[in-house]
């Protein structure tokens, strides 16, 4: 393996043109990240993580600084980069499995393979039975797992992940926290998750980004040395306890900031 | 949208429904022997129930029949397939949008009648002008509705073709037609209706085939009941046409709970 980064994240800034003036959503955030690496992204509500997301992804390109993908710079939407998004966005009229398979549809690939890659991811993220269903007869975590299948099946080297389990109570987040080791045991993808969950975070990561509530800027990185293959099991352990602590000290500065602020502007 | 209802309920529904019908058959008929109108405007049911039996087996009815399903249908199909093109593109480009809009809407709004003279002018008289009268009908609602329904898209669906790099007609095949299907189903429904108007205008003002011609002869005649029966067909026309597309043109899945995600 070569030493350039599979994703340079080079003195990117964000700001935002709006009717009360300019927002910086994301300010001077450099970042290298290694093939194969899992990297999480925390930090407060409004920090500018979507947006940081989003032009990883593609989708904003008018933006200061740089960002490449093995050294080349990224401009528009890639497809060795694939995005599972914070909201909703599963096709209502496409079953499960037509959702799996849309992608591979307009990549061309004929209706055996489709179908068959589609059952397997299905299977994958825990869904095999319900290929049938259309997203309105399934749960809100189904759907969005069905959005992770469907990201899945063109297989992006590279996983961007906008809070993909925010919908979820505690356990079943911790369940998908471990089908998300195992998927990314099996297929080795750079991962980039957004998440607000501590726990979550220091379960899948290799390193941890803290984020600054406004303007959005890198505040520290934590390195998770624990070993792998890791599963929800770990999470009692007293080193995992450790990181959370260490993660949820720097946090909580940055989240009563960004507090302050919202009460501040609602007091106006 | 419609909703499933429970087998009991629609046997209800049915009940009232019929029992609608057997109220207005009273009153007609009350009103019709009540003196109120002239001799002869509201017959009776059984004489239009006659006059229908005899529309039945009569060939020359028949092949007015076919004349105006047959304006009505291709004028149908022409006018909805140019409008959800041109509401497509309406609804897509903001410019278009912005600066077409207002004309169409002004245009929407006029009663096409005004445009068979210059209807005429382009087709002459005959099939011609009026299959372009119904064509231009529905044209308009369906473009209207459908503008406003791409604006409407979940701005997702279309990121999640942006990170796929769809082309122009992947996006319109796979995101925007299925997205749209409501839209697109009320503006044929609504479209199939003013097309049927449209046809029949025509034929009444200027043509010797057709239903609408037909049923002007009947009234030239004073014969109320064969007009009277000839509506009817009409009727079940629109009626039969707006229940098919209702039937055909509609998101796969279960309807109730598609609107909730
Ligand atoms: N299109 C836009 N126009 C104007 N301002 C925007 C736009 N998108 C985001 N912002 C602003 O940029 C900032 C960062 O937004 P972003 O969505 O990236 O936050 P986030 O970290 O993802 O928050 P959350 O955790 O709540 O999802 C916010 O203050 C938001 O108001
Ligand atoms: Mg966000």
């Amino acid at each position: 393996m070569s030493d350039t980064p599979t994703l340079r994240i080079k003195n990117v800034s964000k700001h935002f043109e709006t009717g009360k003036g300019r927002v910086t959503a994301v300010d001077d955030v450099s970042l290298d990240i290694r093939q194969g690496e899992f990297i999480s992204i925390i930090g407060p509500s409004g920090c500018g993580k979507s947006t940081l997301m989003n032009m990883i992804g593609g989708l904003l390109t008018d933006y200061e600084g740089d960002i490449q993908l093995d050294g080349k710079k990224v401009s528009g939407c890639q497809p060795e980069i694939g995005m599972v998004f914070q909201e909703e966005s599963t096709f209502p009229w496409r079953t499960a499995i037509e959702n799996v398979t849309f992608p591979l549809e307009a990549a061309g690939l004929p209706k055996e393979k489709r179908l068959a890659r589609a059952y397997e991811l299905l299977d994958l993220v825990g869904l095999s039975g319900f290929e049938n269903h259309f997203p309105s007869e399934l749960s809100g975590g189904m759907r969005q797992r069905i959005a992770i299948a469907r990201t899945l099946a063109f297989q992006p080297r590279i996983l961007l992940m906008d809070e993909p389990f925010a919908a979820l109570d505690e356990q079943t987040r911790h369940l998908l926290g471990d089908k998300v080791v195992q998927i990314q045991n099996q297929l080795k993808q750079t991962t980039l998750l957004i998440t607000h969950n501590i726990a979550e975070a220091v379960q899948l990561s290799d390193r941890v980004l803290i984020m600054t509530f406004r303007p959005g800027r890198i505040k520290r990185v934590v390195e998770i040395n624990l070993p792998r293959p890791r599963s929800s099991e770990m999470i009692g352990s007293e080193k995992f306890s450790a990181y959370v602590a260490e993660i949820w000290a720097d946090l909580r500065q940055e989240a009563s900031k960004g507090l302050k602020e919202t009460e501040a502007a609602a007091a106006h | 949208m419609t909703q499933t209802l429970p087998p009991t309920l629609i046997s209800r529904v049915m009940l009232y429904r019929v029992t609608a019908a057997l109220v207005l058959l009273g009153l007609w008929e009350a009103a019709g022997a009540s003196g109120l109108f002239f001799k002869g405007v509201l017959p009776s049911t059984l004489l239009i129930g006659k006059s229908f039996l005899r529309l039945m087996g009569d060939t020359l009815f028949w092949s007015h029949f076919n004349v105006t399903l047959f304006e009505i249908l291709s004028g149908f199909a022409i006018g909805s397939t140019l409008g959800i093109i041109a509401g497509l593109a309406l609804g897509m480009n903001r410019y278009a949008g912005h600066v077409l809009e207002p004309v169409v809407e002004y245009l929407a709004a006029t009663p096409k009648v005004v445009f068979l003279p210059i209807l005429l002018i382009l087709f002459g008289i005959g099939v011609g002008s009026k299959i372009s009268l119904a064509a231009l009908s529905c044209f308009f609602p369906m473009s209207l509705s459908l503008a406003a329904g791409v604006r409407g898209i979940k701005p997702m669906f279309l990121r999640v073709g942006q990170t796929l790099n769809l082309t122009l007609l992947q996006r319109i095949r796979m995101i925007y037609l299925p997205a749209l299907v409501p839209p697109i189903s009320t503006g044929l429904r609504l479209g199939f209706g003013i097309a049927t108007v449209g046809s029949l205008l025509s034929e009444i003002k200027l043509s010797n085939k057709g239903l609408g011609h037909a049923a002007m002869q009947a009234y030239a005649r004073f014969d109320i009941p064969t007009m009277m029966a000839i509506l009817i067909v009409i009727f079940a026309l629109a009626g039969i046409g707006n229940m098919l597309i209702g039937r055909i043109v509609r998101l796969p899945g279960p309807h109730t709970r598609h609107n909730a995600n």
